[in-house]
């Protein structure tokens, strides 16, 4: 049976006491209400205990209402959805929820660990860093998992993540973050006038301290003015309002980096949701209004579960209905913490007593002490009592000199706000230090951002409305937008009063960074140490680098640190703000592009008739091609391959080749564009044929490589490798654009638009000739070796047919648009059934062209020279050319240079890996003697063994010499001989055949 | 010897499945259409051309081509500013001649063409969710007042470059953008937006392309 809400207010909140919640803590049922955070739903069940500190283990409560938390962070959910380091004051109930507290063992209640607050003289700051320096290989193994495992926060499932996750773009004029009354009026305005505005939102209600704090606005309870802004707002076709949403970052040129939390409220979300979805919000405006931080005071036993931030209080209370305690005393260095006492004492908790460390009290303060029948203490707190479930009194140091205990079960703390200024110095603000408030505010903003209202350090509800107001309307007028704004809504003025104290002595421990267990006595210590840089004190300490980022410390360390330096808290000064402001899950970065959406995939036109008939497919770049096609009985690729080199070599097979790039290079000039280009001469290039042709990047190095015809005087059909499509045509574009704007040439990439297939095999043309028209001559004669023409097939079709061969083979490149290519594949076998004909994938490819010893993408590695490749002969020296001049440089013309050449193991049964390094025999390994290693590899059919190219030194001179092939990466050794790389066929008569 | 047909098949032919897909909701919120049958021409000034490209382009299509980033209807077909000085002409397949050669006489001397009838998919996305579908695919800013009918873009979806352009609203009012996708590239693309528009509901279907 749930425990009933033994802390839930009679009346008031914004929660839905119709629709009870049912949700577990630690195994414990409870009952909520919708509208409740698990945070307000623990307070309501009188839960105190709810975590347990990163360090020393110590008991924590819950200590604000916000997404500032660093206490009550829980493990939501269960199984695949398991999330570690949830925050409970931003999780919103639902039914079902199941949350277990952290880093306790075996229980809450009872945790081993809590040991270390004993240990704690040793555990200061730089522990690990003193403590585990030697011997340092024991760190990665040893001290490093241990520490990780006594220090750990939750856990995570360990298994992939079912929800998905997805990204989107907005865009807007005026983007206005936070949605309290500073929001609220800067969206009013500049909404007003036309200009699109979006209103983010963290909480999933709009209003911000709004519906905490109350309020009079325009003469109306603030509840009300609030649900007419928002009537209003919601009825401008240019404001969009997006709750549950965090903007998190700044980025260049405008835009923002946002988190929707869409579905984090349900246990699951609906079928085709996101969980969350990841906004990047491009506004050329934007008016910061994400308020301000209430910050804690360090004493001794500022951490005991019962003590809350004034704040927080308030929160639990009015917001949802939620009392923290039953008896409640306040200790504040400003007004605003008293409005705690008044929301409090108007919902029936009895008060204490306020302790406030100023002496004066106002004249309102003291008539309320009088009708709320509390005694107001000038002085500070210096002990809390009670246990790990709560507060039972605190021990008072009075400014007389005297000293009062009070008895309270909980004790609210206010040591005064800190302004948001985190989105404000994401490009590197240094925020300014202002006296009269006490607190940094926004300085050196990023380009087009206003900060407004309390995140601007104006904190009473009049100065909220009236600054937000203002930076709407000066964001919209900005750009040009003329619309009336109408008027800044308005509050009566309140006192804004604080006298700084950061840090009262005392006895025990006083926390700065509760969820780092980052001491007062710590920051001392760093000092001592010489830390005293806030970077440096930050690093030593930990300080600030939980999942809370500092929200609630930082300000507070820098200030105890600058009073142990005797330096003003300017000259101390603040660390870089960096995004993410909060935390956003690595799943939401990743969107949609996991598992099979991690990258578009491109397909070939044979690729569904391929996958009919059950070829295996391997990822080149994007694209989808068939490896091999394994027929009944084959069980190992080795089988394939071999079997369909054998039937080219012997036959005919088909290889789709579409993947290559293609491009139509056009113009009067497009054959001196070409040779300017390739190293070879393409402007001489007769019309129909076809020419190898070689580029150089500018330094002199190999950039691609592919065969290039001339269609008509001013038409080239140029081609490049798969893996370099992008790349060159990228380049090409960048000379014909920038380099050389003068020549008439035009570029389209095609590489889509065909579907070309080589057809390879001593049976080539007996194929083509059953589906090429017979009034075509496809003889020597009238179809030569790199001949080029359209011709016309049966079944009245036309195709482009190319006669170039990268298998060494006699062969053809067939082409035709690519919405013919699957009846094309299903043609070839058809023509080439009589013959035998196979369809041969990648790896035959592959095999076949380390055969001819043809280079490909192994060896165009971006290492290699013309030269080095064996190409260095087709270097015009008759023209000029990119990369011309710094090919010829000495280190790139060396005699000494690695070359390709072929290897072969010299135990013929032996398996040559690619990678092995290339030693010569007799020689020591080492870095010296290392003279190349092995490119490519293959199991070569038509030698009966595995073969290779490499780039060996001076390789071209060793033909017949045996070296030493050595693979540390799999210990292998053994010897292989350089050899010719043309290993089949080397004088090229199959291909003219 | 045998005989050879020559059986078309579009790269979006296994992927688009006509019908009701995603959320049931009563109307869908996103119309995705595979549209068939196009001829799409590249056509390139040659240099110092483009005033004689494009009077050519006018006396053929009816309209004037376009000189910045918008697609024009004229009688003849619909012309899509894809860079300085060139356009798309995509218009209704003429036959299984090559599309080249019917323009071939309209810009001789002038301009450059290049064949990209196959080269391209064409996808149609209207419904009134379509822009809160596409925001999560495409960066542009597809507000009526940025990005009005006949406004185009090059620019990409999901990482892949595409032709985007808006054509007039649907009988519905909602919005109509066409995306040209490079072919090889179409299965993968149609897959993303099927599941960008999953949660409003789709109707799916494939095409004619009509010109009016």
């Amino acid at each position: 049976m749930a425990s009933a809400q033994s802390n839930r207010l009679a009346k008031g909140g914004l929660i839905d006491r119709n629709a009870p919640l049912s949700f577990t803590f630690d195994g414990k049922a409870m009952i909520g209400y919708a509208g409740d955070t698990l945070a307000s739903a623990l307070v309501a069940n009188g839960v105190t205990l709810v975590g347990r500190s990163f360090k020393y283990h110590r008991p924590r409560g819950i200590l604000t209402a916000g997404p500032e938390e660093p206490n009550a962070l829980v493990e939501l959910r269960s199984g695949a959805r398991r999330e570690a380091n949830t925050k409970a004051t931003t999780a919103e109930l639902y039914d079902g929820l199941d949350a277990l507290s952290q880093n306790r063992w075996p229980s809450l209640g009872f945790d081993v660990m809590s040991v270390n607050s004993l240990l704690s003289p040793i555990f200061v700051a730089g522990f690990y860093y003193k403590t585990f320096m030697w011997p340092a290989k024991f760190w990665e193994k040893l001290y490093e998992p241990a520490i990780r495992r006594a220090a750990g926060l939750g856990r995570t499932s360990g298994i992939a993540d079912p929800d998905h996750y997805e990204k989107a773009w907005a865009h807007c004029d005026v983007l206005v973050v936070g949605s309290g009354p500073a929001g609220l009026a800067a969206a009013l305005a500049a909404g007003r006038t036309g200009a699109r505005v979006i209103l983010a939102e963290e909480d999933r209600l709009a209003g911000g301290r709004l519906n905490s704090d109350g309020g009079e606005i325009d003469g109306m309870p603030a509840g009300e003015w609030l649900a007419g802004a928002l009537a209003e707002l919601e009825a401008l076709p240019n404001v969009r309002i997006m709750t549950r949403t965090a903007v998190f970052g700044v980025y260049d040129g405008g835009t923002y980096g946002a988190l929707e939390r869409v579905n984090d409220h349900l246990p699951v979300p609906p079928v085709h949701q996101p969980r969350q979805r990841l906004w990047r919000i491009v506004a050329k405006r934007c008016v910061v209004a994400a308020g301000a931080i209430e910050r804690p005071i360090v004493f001794s036993g500022n951490d005991r579960p019962g003590v809350m931030m004034a704040s927080a209080v308030r929160t639990y209370v009015e917001r949802f209905a939620a009392a923290p305690g039953k008896r409640l005393a306040l200790f504040t260095n400003n007004d605003d913490g008293w409005k705690t006492v008044e929301a409090a004492h108007r919902a029936g908790i009895e008060i204490a007593a306020v302790i406030d460390s100023r002496k004066d009290l106002s004249q309102h303060h003291r008539a309320l002490a009088q009708s709320g029948g509390f005694a107001v203490h000038n002085g500070v707190v210096v002990d809390v009592k009670g246990g790990k479930t709560g507060v039972s009194g605190v021990e008072i140091a009075l400014a007389n000199g005297g000293s009062a205990q009070i008895a309270a079960d909980v004790l609210a703390m206010s040591g005064g706000w800190n302004p948001s200024v985190g989105l404000s110095s994401h490009h590197r603000g240094r925020p300014k230090w202002r006296e009269d408030i006490a607190a940094f505010v926004p300085e050196g903003a990023p380009a087009g951002m206003l900060s407004a209202g309390a995140a601007n350090g104006d904190f009473s509800l009049s100065a909220c409305l009236r600054t937000g107001h203002e930076a709407g309307l000066a964001a919209a007028s900005d750009l040009g937008f003329k619309g009336r704004a109408g008027k800044a809504p308005a509050a009566s003025d309140e006192a804004i009063s604080i006298s700084p104290l950061w840090h009262v002595e005392g006895r025990k421990k006083g926390f700065v960074d509760f969820q780092h267990d980052v001491t007062a006595s710590d920051i001392a210590l760093a000092q001592r140490e010489g830390f005293e840089s806030v970077e440096h004190l930050k690093r030593y300490t930990t300080l600030g680098m939980a999942t809370d980022q500092g929200k609630n410390s930082n300000v507070t360390g820098l200030a105890i640190m600058s009073e142990l330096t005797r330096r003003s808290i300017p000259q101390t000064g603040t660390t870089i703000y960096r995004p993410p402001h909060v935390p956003v899950a690595i799943g939401a970065f990743a969107g949609h592009h996991r598992d099979e959406n991690f990258h578009s995939v491109r397909l070939t036109p044979s690729h569904h008739w391929a996958a009919e008939r059950g070829a295996v497919f391997v990822d080149t770049g994007l694209w989808k091609r068939a490896q091999w096609y394994p027929i009944a009985g084959e069980n190992d690729w080795l089988t394939s391959v071999n079997r369909e080199v054998l039937t080219v070599r012997n036959g005919v097979g088909f290889c789709d080749v579409s993947t290559l790039g293609k491009i139509d290079v056009m113009g009067k000039d497009a054959g001196a564009f070409l040779d300017r280009v390739y190293i070879n001469a393409f402007a001489s290039l007769a019309v129909g044929k076809a020419r190898y042709g070689l580029m150089l990047r500018e330094d002199g190095i190999v950039m691609d490589d592919g065969t290039t015809s001339r269609l008509a005087e001013d038409h080239y059909f140029l081609t490049t490798t798969t893996a370099k499509a992008g790349p060159v045509m990228q380049y090409l574009e960048f000379c014909r654009q920038v380099l050389w704007p003068e020549l008439d040439v035009q570029l389209t990439s095609c590489t889509d638009q065909w579907a070309q297939f080589s057809i390879a095999g001593p049976k080539t043309r007996d194929l083509l000739r059953e589906i090429v028209d017979p009034a075509e001559d496809l003889s020597n004669e009238g179809f030569p070796f790199m001949g080029v023409r359209e011709v016309r097939l049966r079944g009245g079709m036309f195709a482009r047919l190319f006669r170039i061969s990268f298998s060494g083979e006699m062969a053809f490149e067939i082409s035709v648009p690519a919405r013919y290519g699957d009846a094309m594949a299903r043609n070839l076998m058809k023509a080439g059934e009589p013959f035998g004909v196979v369809p041969y994938g990648t790896e035959a490819l592959g095999v076949m062209r380390i055969e001819k010893g043809h280079i490909a993408g192994a060896e165009l590695n971006g290492t290699t020279t013309a030269d080095d490749l064996g190409l260095g002969k087709m270097m015009s020296k008759k023209k000029d050319f990119v990369g011309r001049v710094m090919a010829g440089r000495e280190a790139l013309t060396a005699p000494d240079r690695q070359v390709v050449v072929g290897l072969k193991p010299v135990d013929k049964a032996r398996r040559l890996r690619s990678g092995a390094h290339i030693i010569p025999k007799g020689a020591a390994v080492g870095p010296d003697t290392d003279q190349g290693y092995v490119t490519s590899v293959c199991h070569s059919p038509m030698l009966g063994q595995w073969i290779g190219l490499g780039l060996v030194e001076r390789g071209r001179e060793r033909i017949g010499e045996i070296v030493r092939a050595h693979d540390p990466l799999r210990g292998e050794d053994y010897y292989v001989e350089i050899c010719n790389p043309v290993f089949y066929d080397p004088e090229g008569g199959r291909q003219r055949g | 010897m045998a005989d050879f047909t020559w059986t078309t098949r579009s790269p979006l032919q296994q992927a688009v499945i006509a019908g009701r897909h995603g959320a049931a909701i009563a109307k869908a919120g996103i119309r995705l259409s595979e549209i068939r049958d196009f001829d799409l021409v590249q056509v390139f000034a040659r240099r110092g051309q483009w005033a004689a490209t494009a009077k050519a382009a006018k006396a053929y299509f009816g309209v004037a081509a376009p000189t910045g980033p918008k697609a024009v209807t004229g009688k003849k077909g619909v012309l899509v500013w894809s860079g300085a000085d060139q356009f798309m002409a995509l218009s209704p397949r003429l036959g299984t001649i090559q599309p080249v050669d019917g323009l071939r006489g309209v810009f001789e001397g002038f301009a450059s063409l290049s064949d990209q009838s196959d080269g391209r998919c064409l996808i149609r996305l209207s419904g009134p969710r379509v822009r809160e579908m596409l925001a999560k695919v495409n960066s542009l800013d597809l507000h009526d007042g940025v990005f009005p009918i006949g406004a185009a873009a090059t620019t990409s979806i999901d990482h892949t470059a595409v032709n985007l352009w808006r054509d007039a609203d649907a009988p519905d009012g909602s919005p109509v953008f066409n995306v040209l996708v490079f072919s090889s590239f179409a299965d993968s693309l149609w897959h993303t937006l099927v599941d960008s528009a999953a949660e409003y509901g789709i109707e799916v279907e494939t095409v004619s392309i009509a010109v009016d």
